[in-house]
């Protein structure tokens, strides 16, 4: 009789504080039902506190692998974007958050992989091994992440410069890159604030890059980071002329 | 819901009327004073480094962390018991997934938990026929639900691992919950855990000192043919003496029925060990999780309990009865 294929979980034997701070976290039956639960009522809140209007939704990819980029400047970035996903790609996709920030203390941890089904990078010593875990990740699962490649929330809701980390994920691989513009999450939750006020919140999706042909190097990430950088900022400027 | 019942779900005050539970609880608490001089003993007297005294204490401090867990619902009240075995049932169930990569199979997942819960409302409500006919039903949901993947590639696969884990962990387990349908169940419980526990201890003990041929070396390489009969013999006698203080005066009571018991008891407990080592070996793994420093995950703990609950329940089922004189259909009949 042919043998059965075995796929153990790929985080198994680890202990359940190092396992939430693992970027090989397979969440199962009780994390989906968490992130089902969370999704639908922030997507509701979201819906009737804000108005969100959404452009550009038709060029997502149809299915994993992808990578979603944006500018950043609110902690309602993360959660315009995964609500404006469709249910499948949703349903795969990671937001990748700064571990300092959102893994450094056991319940903040447990609410960001439990519930959010966030991955962490290590802003201050990202190791290579980590990295090549999450890009790994990426093209064999196959699933999708949402990345702020400027690194940090913007201060003053202006945008600046993408960091290389960026085109460590995709450099020579097929993973379609989708930038994306976000208006109006500063003025409804700029970071020191607390709260957020109703405001007029766009989502401009743009189309997808991909990077097959560059080098996965320094060069070649420098080369990711800028085109993005670039296509984020032309998505920016799309809507202000439309709004006047 | 009439008097007695409720005082069997829910009635704590009367934990500690049978003398045999008094009697295990003051051995259980001298145990636990004691071990932790040993342990210091040992570092004492230089016979152990510092790597063994560390995993000698992580193990002991795990032992303090099962054992509340396990005999606390048992001392509180039946209702308690049920709600117990039904979480222990769903977070061995999560083991086993994670360990096949059956969690990945949500819908399949789902049913199995499903079942459970249904399995725990059948024991609940005292309704045995309900308990045997979601087997069936629960074979035909999963190898149903499976279908809509519309994937036949690794079909037999996802379903036969999902039946196998309902079984063990949902119907095997759930025996141990339905032991709290019977009156005596506190003292048949603790009696239970306690001479399946000993029943490993013996295996151990025995095999490290007079162990040499192996019983079942790629399975489980630990494990010798002498520890198995040893843990057979030392099981049957511990078993068949306790047994006498918690089955008196019923028709298990006799030497016979209670060796038989013993033997039944020791040797079903071995076989669930060595059925769980199978299936690890098979997946490649070593532990099953890592939640327990020093023991690994529940599943390491509690696979001997798997088929000793449902051969013991049955034995006892078949010569005395369980529940018999306890209200059925309690929640469906109210």
């Amino acid at each position: 009789m042919e043998e059965w294929q075995y796929k153990p979980a790929q985080d198994l034997g680890i202990g359940e504080m190092e396992r939430l701070r693992s970027v090989k976290r397979e969440s199962g039956l009780a994390g989906f039902l968490a992130r089902k639960t969370w999704w639908f009522w922030v997507g509701t809140i979201l819906r009737l506190a804000e108005r969100i209007q959404v452009n550009g939704a038709e060029r997502l990819p149809a299915a994993p692998p992808f990578l979603v980029v944006a500018n950043h400047a609110s902690h309602l970035d993360v959660l315009v974007l995964a609500t404006a996903l469709p249910r499948r790609l949703r349903d795969a996709v990671f937001p990748l958050a700064a571990g300092d920030t959102f893994f450094e203390t056991p319940p903040m941890a447990a609410f960001a992989a439990g519930m959010m089904n966030a991955l962490p990078m290590w802003r201050k010593n990202c190791g290579r091994h980590a990295i090549d875990a999450l890009r790994h990740r990426l093209v064999s699962e196959p699933c999708g992440y949402i990345l702020f490649p400027e690194g940090t929330r913007s201060r003053s809701g202006q945008m600046s410069g993408f960091r290389p980390g960026v085109g460590m994920l995709v450099s020579g691989t097929a993973v379609p890159v989708v930038p994306c513009y976000l208006r109006g999450t500063f003025a409804a939750l700029p970071t020191p604030a607390r709260w957020p006020r109703s405001s007029h919140i766009a989502l401009n999706i743009g189309e997808p890059c991909e990077f097959r042909n560059v080098p996965n190097e320094k060069n070649g990430w420098r080369i990711i980071a800028d085109k993005l950088e670039q296509e984020v900022r032309r998505l920016g400027e799309v809507g202000a002329v439309k709004s006047g | 819901m009439d008097a007695a019942t409720k005082a069997r779900l829910w009635g704590w005050n009367t934990a500690l009327d049978a003398a045999f539970v008094r009697w295990f609880l003051a051995g259980l608490a001298a145990v636990l004073v004691i071990v932790p001089l040993l342990i210091l003993l040992l570092q004492a007297t230089g016979k152990s480094n510092a790597e063994r005294q560390r995993e000698l204490w992580a193990r002991y401090r795990s032992w303090l962390i099962f054992i509340p867990l396990m005999i606390g619902p048992v001392l509180l009240g039946a209702g308690w018991t049920v709600a117990a075995v039904c979480v222990m049932s769903i977070l061995c169930y999560r083991e086993f997934a994670r360990a096949t990569g059956l969690f990945r199979h949500r819908s399949i997942s789902l049913l199995v938990v499903l079942g459970i819960f249904a399995l725990t409302f059948a024991i609940a409500d005292h309704w045995y026929g309900f308990f045997v006919a979601i087997t069936p039903l629960m074979i035909a949901c999963i190898a149903a639900v499976a279908i809509f993947d519309d994937q036949p590639k690794g079909y037999i696969q996802r379903v036969a691992l999902g039946i196998f884990a309902f079984l063990l962990f949902g119907v095997c387990f759930g025996h141990l919950g339905y032991f709290a349908n019977d009156g005596n169940y506190r003292q048949m419980l603790i009696w239970l855990v306690v001479c399946v526990e000993l029943n490993d201890i013996f295996a151990y003990i025995v095999g490290k000192t007079l162990g040499r041929k192996k019983l079942a070396p790629n399975t489980s390489p630990n494990k010798t043919v002498a520890g198995a009969v040893g843990a057979a013999v030392l099981t049957t006698l511990v078993a068949a003496g306790l047994g006498k203080m918690v089955f008196s005066g019923t028709e298990v009571d006799t030497p016979f029925r209670l060796v038989l018991l013993g033997v039944i008891l020791s040797f079903s407990g071995q076989l669930g060990d060595l059925a769980l080592s199978s299936i690890k070996r098979d997946l490649g793994i070593k532990d099953w999780a890592a939640t327990f420093p020093g023991h690994g995950g529940l599943l390491d703990r509690f696979n001997s309990l798997l088929f000793a609950a449902p051969a013991v329940l049955h034995y006892v089922g078949y010569l005395h009865g369980i529940g018999l004189d306890q209200v059925p259909r309690i929640i469906t009949r109210g």
